[in-house]
């Protein structure tokens, strides 16, 4: 057991049964770690796993083969101690934001006055001060899902898990956005595991990238960004600029098309 | 640019019409509708006694509600309505959701509710007659027959097309089932529950009037019935009339139930 990983996956697989008897193998034999505090990326090829690992975190799906252990503990089904931000708008429109942000502070028994306080913060740090009181549908898409975020953080999880969080954002919103991750995981004590398939996104966000290859999904390569030296950096342009950054963006490109040659 | 038609035609092609042409042309509909009417019966083109004119059919109307006592006829109808309206969607309302939400349950009353639906309701009426005798009962039971299986399949299926993310979301905040159900499946699905009930009620009239032209002795349909014997054609026309405006009432209440229960819906 190690003390520093608020997550371990060991040796997890996951078949889909697909009817008439056949199965899917969508997931075969990863094994990974993410360190507490940490923002570790999944990368790789459509259709490779990515969803389904974070599924089986979050405990939306059962995991065929292995285990996988939070903070120590096993856990059976979904839970408040790992929140997750899906692709898909997910706000309950017929509540504000401030009621969408109290939502799971409120069904698990925080005090009014509590969740007000925890609210108000939340919803400031992700910019939406002005927007308490607006309802999801006089929001743009990129505001609706900083409100998904903040639901989330607000309601205190040990890992936080995002499906590609922002790919239906427009590039602008998509950097603010990754801007603003590195922040909370800065002012936050919260892990966070992140699919996406885009590379630039990957690197800027990633303490550690878990490249998986597909069909099906396995580890391919664990990489930890050498050129940020363990520190964060706050802005895309800055990260760009970065001695090593290009070489690790070659490299993989140079994964990413070893895997969609292995498609052909 | 050669334009399909020009932008002056009236008929252009798939383009919205302005407010005021669409106000002017359901209006100017009716006023022919009328003008027909009026000039068929003045110029004698039609049988008095079959058709009578429209003037003659408003003031009996009035003459209706304000000498005969008509009003406890509309109010007895109205109630039962309402009566079996609201009894079939406490049945309906809590049943649908929780098909939608579990199949398990689904799987049980499913294939029992929706073969009742091939049944048509007034094929009871014989039968509810020997069971419930002539009073209010048999009425309302053949309006909550009418209404409730096609009320529960609807309810199902609008909560079954809840998003399967809005219930993960709660599920990953740490809700419970009763939880997901009561405050992310009910509220997501709530406004169209509501337009469910606006049109099951149309249709909860449809079966009303059957009910009262077939076995009542009160409420706007028996007095339709009553009419027909002494050949009253314009007390028939006035009681049609009345069904119609009560449906359109009703309809238009559900309407602004609507809008003001659910302001979210609307966009800023
Ligand atoms: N519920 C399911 N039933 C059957 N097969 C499934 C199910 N969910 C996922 N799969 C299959 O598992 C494989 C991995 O899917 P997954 O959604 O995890 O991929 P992904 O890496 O997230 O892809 P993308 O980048 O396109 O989102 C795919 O082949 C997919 O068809
Ligand atoms: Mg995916």
């Amino acid at each position: 057991m190690d003390q520093n990983a608020a997550l371990e996956i060991r040796h997890v697989g996951k078949s889909f049964d697909i009817g008439r008897e056949q199965s899917l193998q969508a997931v075969s034999d990863v094994s990974f770690k993410a360190e507490k505090n940490s923002i570790c990326v999944l990368l790789g090829p459509s259709g490779c796993g990515k969803s389904t690992i974070l599924r089986m975190i979050a405990g939306l799906e059962t995991p065929s083969a292995g285990d996988i252990v939070i903070g120590g503990r096993n856990f059976d089904g979904p839970g408040r101690d790992r929140g997750m931000v899906f692709q898909a708008y997910t706000s309950f429109d017929w509540l504000t934001v401030r009621c969408n942000v109290e939502f799971g502070m409120k069904i698990n028994g925080v005090s009014r006055k509590h969740r007000r306080e925890r609210a108000a913060h939340f919803i400031d740090l992700v910019g939406l001060g002005k927007f308490a009181d607006a309802y999801p549908s006089q929001l743009s898409g990129g505001m609706r899902q900083r409100v998904a975020i903040a639901r989330t953080l607000a309601n205190d999880p040990e890992v936080l898990l995002m499906d590609e969080p922002f790919g239906a954002l427009d590039a602008e919103t998509r950097w603010l956005m990754q801007e603003l991750m590195v922040e909370v995981a800065d002012k936050t004590n919260t892990t966070m595991v992140i699919v996406t398939h885009d590379l630039e996104e990957a690197i800027f966000l990633a303490d550690k990238i878990i490249f998986l290859s597909s069909h099906p999904g396995r580890l391919k390569e664990e990489i930890v960004p050498a050129f940020k030296q363990g520190q964060r950096i706050g802005e895309k342009e800055q990260a760009v600029k970065m001695a090593g950054y290009s070489e690790l963006e070659a490299h993989l490109m140079r994964l990413m098309r070893e895997e969609g040659r292995g498609l052909e | 640019m050669a334009q399909p038609s020009s932008s002056k035609s009236f008929f252009r092609l798939r383009k919205p019409v302005s407010r005021r042409q669409s106000l002017i042309s359901g209006f100017a509909i009716w006023l022919v509708f009328f003008a027909v009417w009026i000039i068929a019966s003045a110029a004698g083109l039609v049988n008095e006694l079959l058709v009578p004119a429209p003037q003659q059919v408003f003031g009996t109307t009035y003459e209706l509600f304000a000498e005969r006592g008509f009003s406890s006829d509309v109010l007895i109808s109205i109630s039962r309505v309402l009566i079996a309206f609201a009894m079939a969607t406490a049945v309906a309302l809590p049943l649908g959701v929780l098909m939608g939400s579990f199949p398990a349950i689904e799987a049980i009353s499913a294939p029992f509710i929706s073969a009742w639906r091939y049944l048509p309701a007034p094929s009871f009426i014989p039968i509810l007659l020997m069971w419930f005798g002539t009073g209010e009962a048999p009425k309302l039971a053949l309006l909550f027959i009418g209404v409730i299986f096609f009320l529960v399949t609807l309810i199902m299926d609008h909560t079954k097309n809840v998003r399967e993310e809005l219930v993960e979301t709660a599920l990953t905040l740490g809700a419970s089932r009763s939880v997901v159900v009561l405050k992310v499946i009910l509220p997501a699905v709530l406004p169209d529950i509501v337009v469910a009930l606006r049109q099951m009620l149309a249709m909860a009239w449809t079966y009303l009037v059957i009910a009262e032209i077939v076995a009542s002795t009160t409420g706007i349909g028996a007095m339709m019935m009553r009419a027909r014997r002494f050949l009253n054609t314009d007390e028939i026309l006035a009681g049609i009339i009345i069904i119609g405006a009560l449906g359109m009432m009703f309809d238009l209440l559900f309407a602004a139930l609507h809008r003001w229960a659910f302001p979210y819906l609307r966009k800023a």
